[in-house]
């Protein structure tokens, strides 16, 4: 049964709360996941391959506007703490390496090279609530969202591989090119 | 640390984990034909092995395990209706 919930609005005032209870907060998400999982499986089947140089040129952008406000720095491991802070609980991610690994970055010539664990991720959520495979389109928009927050915190050139996925983590590498800017 | 744990009698020894597995966290015991964890310290809790083990053979403990925002109440509290 809808309830047709009525009350006042005045335009000059700003509301203090959204309104609603828990229950509509997760049929929203649940529109919205099929939205996305819709959207993207869509733009696959039109765009073919570039459908995912679509979605990271959307994330990328996502990024760098969401660490403009954040402190530059040269620092990849601050940068990735802040990044950590600003992506939020829903792309929960640590810095990850093997045991036998000495420390979490690995220098290549004017390269820098990080693996991420991904343990939370509205993306994977989404995906699997819509029975899409993991890899796809709409991977990239985490991709881009790294790689436009990176550039915009250190101000140098990244990117994003993806190692391996799974329904609990995935496990990506972050190369950025020193002087790359 | 993470845990992991091989149920034997369910182990069909089919492999699918130790091909899985990018870490090679499991090997092929090949007396027992059976997984074996021999490399847990690298186990990144993406559970992928558990995804892909046919006989649901594995448990993982002491890991994060992430949110799953994608189940529908209302479908389960349905399905626990009909089971």
């Amino acid at each position: 049964m809808i309830e047709d919930v009525r009350g006042t609005f005045k335009p000059e005032l700003i509301p203090k709360e959204s309104g609603g209870n828990i229950d509509d907060y997760e049929d929203a998400l649940h529109v919205l996941m099929k939205f996305m999982g819709s959207m993207s499986s869509a733009l696959e089947q039109v765009s073919g391959r570039g459908a995912n140089a679509i979605v990271y040129q959307a994330g990328k952008r996502m990024g760098h506007d969401a660490a403009k406000m954040m402190e530059k720095t040269d620092n990849l491991e601050q940068a990735l703490d802040e990044m950590g802070e600003v992506l939020g609980t829903e792309f929960y991610y640590e810095k990850w390496k093997p045991a036998g690994q000495e420390g979490y970055t690995i220098e290549k010539g004017d390269e820098t090279v990080i693996k991420l664990l991904f343990m939370d991720c509205v993306v994977r959520q989404t995906l699997r609530r819509t029975g899409l495979p993991q890899k796809g389109p709409l991977c990239y928009l985490l991709y881009g969202y790294m790689v436009g927050a990176v550039e915009e915190v250190m101000s140098i050139k990244g990117k994003v591989d993806i190692d391996h996925v799974g329904p609990n983590a995935c496990l990506k590498t972050l190369t950025i090119k020193w002087g790359g800017k | 640390m993470v845990e992991i744990l091989i149920d034997e009698d369910a182990c069909v020894g089919c492999g699918s984990c130790v091909d899985d597995c990018p870490n090679d966290v499991y090997k092929m015991n090949e007396e027992k034909w059976k997984t074996e964890v021999v490399n847990v310290d690298d186990c990144m809790a993406c559970l992928s092995c558990h995804e892909i083990c046919p006989a649901q053979a594995m448990t993982h403990k002491n890991i994060h395990v992430a949110k799953r925002l994608y189940i529908d109440r209302r479908v389960n509290h349905v399905l626990e209706r009909i089971i």
